[in-house]
């Protein structure tokens, strides 16, 4: 079949051979059971798929192998970013860290990184999260729980202690622009305190305004368009200064978490990508200059195909919203790179034991759905944070995927399968269309402030728990097959380290030892460039070097942007 | 006339999950109820809401293990501010022995952790206000 | 009767400024509970010293911000504030999610202020009718400035704006055009209007086009030849509230003149005061009906005869109202 030109079609199959299988399908289907078929048309994907009760080439006949597939590494990547794949670069297992003060963090990402973990994941405590200290009184009953509490850059000293920052790779998870336009800041403040130049610095921050301003609610939240503007503000910075720092990451697994679906998920994030090349271009920036630093960050969920499925779809949609919308030039602009954590909200608390197999094969799926680097979360999600017994199962559940199995071994695995190139196709359709809707709505910033995203959320979880009280969602152990009343599993529950006093200690100290003067001037001239157009990161980076604490610099963002809550009821 | 029950529902704190905390405000109100939504305040201003509404219940809703700390705050004022007919009931992640130990401890009416059924909830919500009438 | 008693605690405390009894009296009064009237007619002589405001807007107008921000500046200005924020309720299930105090984030050890969420439910009496009394029990227990907030500009809203000394009717630039305003009825019951958002492209025309309306407007008597006023605001960056602050006084002064407010709330009370007669009317006849037949039996009566509904209603009237007056039933 020769290829012939651009428009006609280089169809994979043999044409005479599909109708024969076409006809041939429907002599079998009208042999089937009245039973089986009624029932086609009654199963689906999560997100609404129809699936059929046998797939074959006749449903993916228009498929053109090099059109819609190609090679790993090449255009359009639905079957890998690289050529090589996992053979060349094992997915990078980093497994998260934080809790308690910046001195306990540092034991345990000691301890990851003795076991095997070839990179490091810091999650903070809500205050730090929400830009608060851990003496502000919005602080109470929460600093160090659930992550790491930093109020300055002595903080991260602390968490880095005898850790080589020119030599491990840091994802510093601040999930909001408002922070991350101060805490990585610290921490390049103290790379270049400790002779570290930026320019060896690796890691990521995610800084994803959807974060601020839909998925977490707080008791003072930032308008969406100050929130967008600080997310800019970070990527130009950091792509012109930190060659090695991803300074954005699309966030679909919390706002997944929070409650959407497969499509809005990787809707929603590709959105805000859009956005934000339209303004880092309207700043002047190049699409070359920032997109091959920008990544994602998926959720993966139970439904193992259109997980796999959506994966693969959306490095094709960003691919073509790459080199078609904005022509990008550079071949690296045009990679969807992504981080990959199997899904909390899919473990319960009941026999939790239970979570060690829905990790492990939502772990899988990641796997054979081609991500750059994996999370596997653990069985005691639903009590706390991992005890140290838990976060050691899931490291070993990667290692076990990726030694053990033999799916690494070669690139896409699926690739070729009726069901998965079909549902591969589907779910790239949908993902446009859910572009365009929000694109029709005058952008991704336009849609949160009026409310549509929280409505979509909050419609989205109020079906999805119709459907698990009737039964319709099964859960094993939940409402499927649940056990007896009264039969709980006895779990070591991790305990989370005392934190305020030690933090409040560090503080006064810190403010006895800081000058004053400096540090008012610092605010002073924050205060004043918020209102200009200015990027703001030459100023918190001067702030942080002064001892100005995340809370200080939060409480100007607060006061010179503006507050907003959620346009919820 | 009947008596509708009215429900004051809160983010303890700095907890960001608003997802089960309004899935179960508006089961309440689904079921009749008047729940007030505060979003994220803290104690005192929880207290202070429920004083000023004439709430029958305060809902807690927590997964950030601020649930011994400012939990039990919530009842305490309560009972200071005199207002102890109120029942309070939390809600979301936290280890089964410090449930335990907020309902038998620090005069929560019950803990509803994941997995519990909004039917559950609801009707526990329902029944706690029987014995004022 | 100690059922009395419990009540006359209450009110005792709640007029010395007690807020748990004044929330406590609220919610017997809400209910529709049947010492509501001896509450009422206990605080009413207490009430009418307190300065009433209504605000009303669509959801997305960002009320709420507002309201918080003009909240704080009466507070700062050392009043004794109360709101209250009415929302519906479902239709279906009567019950309802309150939002209004999710903006509510003032010190209240600060600043005095009373907030309450009402919404329209089952209610007897409708809506209106508990929100003015709930407003009239916190005017008695010393809140000096009252602030009623409604959503939406439904008839419910209308009337409540009614009921008070100001109306400040919230908008933004995307709330339409100026005919849409009339049609609502907009026109009639604003004394301010804010244009909040207004760092929305259409603020300025907005502000046009509201203006060019109001000035070609008779001077309308009801409203006391007022001319009202419009501001710019974007509530969200504490813009432009000062000057709706000042507006909002503007108003109270004016109305302070050649007993203006007094007027105007005495035209208030008259129509208040009409309804009410029309409900007890209304009540006693329906209260009758149900002693003695059903609607349903009259309607199988008269059914048959195919009578139109005026003559079988005025008919029916009539004979009630002679027995009645022939002291017949009891």
């Amino acid at each position: 079949m020769s290829q012939g030109t651009t428009e006609k079609k280089g169809n994979l199959f043999n044409q005479e051979q599909i109708k024969l299988i076409m006809k041939s399908y429907d002599d079998w289907f009208n042999g089937l059971s009245d039973e089986d078929k009624i029932s086609e048309g009654k199963y689906f994907t999560h997100s609404g798929i129809t699936t059929k009760l046998l797939y074959t080439p006749a449903d993916v006949k228009d498929i053109d192998y090099m059109k819609d597939l190609g090679f790993s590494g090449q255009p359009p990547y639905v079957r890998g970013v690289y050529p090589n794949m996992y053979r060349g670069r094992m997915f990078t297992v980093r497994q998260l860290a934080g809790l308690g003060a910046p001195e306990d963090c540092n034991l345990r990402i000691k301890y990851l990184l003795d076991h095997g973990a070839t990179g490091v994941n810091i999650l903070f405590d809500l205050p730090t999260i929400r830009g608060y200290n851990s003496d502000d009184p919005e602080a109470e009953g929460n600093v160090g729980h659930c992550g790491a509490a930093v109020d300055s850059i002595r903080d991260m000293d602390a968490f880095f202690k005898d850790i080589d920052l020119g030599k491990v790779s840091t994802s510093i998870v601040t999930h909001l622009p408002s922070t991350s336009v101060v805490i990585p800041g610290m921490y390049f403040a103290l790379a270049e305190q400790r002779g570290t130049s930026l320019m060896n610095v690796a890691g990521t921050c995610q800084n994803d305004f959807i974060m601020e301003t839909c998925v977490g609610s707080a008791p003072e939240i930032l308008l969406p368009s100050a929130s967008f503007r600080l997310q800019c503000d970070v990527v130009e910075w950091i792509c012109k200064n930190v060659p090695h720092w991803n300074p954005i990451s699309y966030n679909g697994y919390n706002l997944r978490e929070a409650g959407t679906d497969a499509v809005a998920e990787v809707g929603i994030a590709i959105s805000n990508a859009i956005a934000t090349a339209e303004e880092l271009i309207r700043r002047g920036m190049d699409i070359d200059d920032f997109a091959p630093r920008m990544s994602f960050f998926w959720d993966l969920h139970n439904d193992f195909f259109e997980e796999i499925a959506k994966c693969r779809a959306s490095r094709k949609v960003w691919y073509k919203i790459m080199k078609e919308r904005f022509g990008a030039k550079n071949p690296r602009s045009l990679l969807m790179r992504y981080h990959v954590q199997t899904a909390g909200v899919t473990l319960p608390a009941t026999e939790p034991y239970n979570n060690i197999a829905r990790s492990a094969i939502q772990g899988l799926a990641a796997v054979l759905g081609g991500g750059q680097s994996l999370h596997i979360d653990s069985y005691d999600e639903a009590y706390s944070a991992p005890t140290e017994e838990a976060a050691l199962i899931s490291l070993r559940s990667q290692q076990i995927i990726q030694v053990e199995t033999g799916v690494v071994n070669t690139v896409d695995p699926l690739a070729g399968s009726y069901y998965v190139e079909h549902l591969t196709e589907r779910m790239g359709e949908r993902i446009m269309d859910y572009i365009k809707k929000i694109e029709d709505m005058g952008g991704l910033v336009a849609a949160v402030e009026s409310g549509w995203l929280h409505r979509e959320i909050s419609g989205y979880n109020m079906k999805h728990q119709k459907a698990i009280e009737t039964g319709e969602h099964k859960i094993v152990g939940v409402n499927y097959m649940k056990a007896e009343e009264g039969e709980t599993t006895p779990i070591e529950v991790y305990r989370y380290p005392e934190t305020y006093t030690r933090q409040k200690a560090k503080l006064d100290l810190l403010r006895k030892e800081r000058s004053d003067q400096k540090v008012k001037e610092c605010l002073n001239v924050l205060r004043d460039k918020c209102h200009s157009d200015e990027n703001l990161y030459p100023y918190t980076l001067d702030a942080v070097k002064n001892l100005v604490t995340l809370g200080e610099i939060e409480e100007v963002f607060r006061e010179e942007f503006g507050l907003w809550s959620f346009p919820l009821i | 006339m009947e008596r509708k029950i009215k429900v004051v529902m809160a983010k303890l704190g700095l907890d960001i999950h608003w997802r089960g905390v309004y899935l179960v405000s508006q089961f309440l109100r689904d079921a009749g109820m008047d729940v007030v939504y505060l979003g994220n305040k803290f104690p005192e201003q929880i207290v202070e809401a429920a004083i000023e509404e004439d709430a029958d219940i305060v809902g807690l809703s927590t997964l950030s293990g601020n649930h011994l700390t400012l939990g039990p705050k919530v009842v305490q004022l309560l009972k200071e501010k005199g207002m102890d007919r109120v029942k309070v009931f939390m809600g979301g992640v936290m280890p089964p022995a410090d449930a335990i130990e907020l309902e038998e401890k620090h005069g929560v009416e019950k803990v509803f952790l994941p997995d519990t059924p909004m039917e559950t909830i609801v009707k526990a919500y329902y029944n706690s206000t029987d014995e004022q009438q | 009767m100690e059922d009395i008693r419990e009540v006359e605690v209450l009110v005792e405390k709640s007029l010395q400024g007690d807020k748990l009894s004044t929330a406590r009296l609220i919610s017997f009064v809400e209910r529709g509970d049947k010492r509501a009237s001896y509450i009422l007619e206990k605080i009413y002589p207490h009430a009418g010293s307190a300065y009433y405001i209504g605000i009303t807007g669509s959801p997305g107008t960002g009320k709420s911000t507002l309201l918080n921000r003009l909240v704080l500046k009466f507070c700062e200005d050392k009043y004794s504030v109360g709101v209250i924020a009415v929302d519906p309720s479902s239709p279906f299930t009567g019950g309802a999610l309150l939002g209004d105090r999710i903006r509510m984030q003032l010190d209240h050890k600060k600043y005095d202020y009373f907030f309450r969420s009402m919404s329209a439910g089952r209610v007897l009496g409708g809506l209106s009718r508990t929100t003015k009394e709930a407003a009239r029990i916190m005017d008695a227990s010393g809140r000096q400035i009252i602030i009623i907030e409604t959503v939406g500009i439904g008839q419910s809203e209308l009337d409540i704006a009614k009921a008070t000394d100001t109306v400040l009717v919230i908008l933004t630039p995307d709330s339409g055009d100026g005919m849409q305003m009339m049609k609502a009825g907009l026109m009639e019951i604003a004394d301010i209007f804010a244009v909040n958002k207004s760092d929305r492209p259409g603020a300025e025309n907005m502000l046009l086009s509201l203006e060019g309306i109001l000035d070609q407007k008779k001077q309308d008597s009801e409203k006391d030849n007022w001319r009202p006023q419009v501001y710019l605001t974007t509530a969200s960056l504490n813009k432009g509230i000062e000057e709706l602050y000042e507006g909002i006084w503007k108003h109270y002064h004016y109305l302070q003149q050649d007993k203006r407010l007094e007027k105007r709330r005495k035209t208030q009370f008259k129509k208040e005061l009409q309804m009410q007669i029309e409900r007890e009317f209304s009540r006693v006849l329906w209260e009758t009906i149900f002693e003695e037949q059903s609607i349903d039996n009259l309607v199988d009566t008269v059914w048959p005869q195919r009578t139109d509904p005026q003559a079988v209603a005025q008919r029916f009237v009539q004979k009630r109202l002679a027995n009645r007056i022939a002291g017949k039933s009891k």
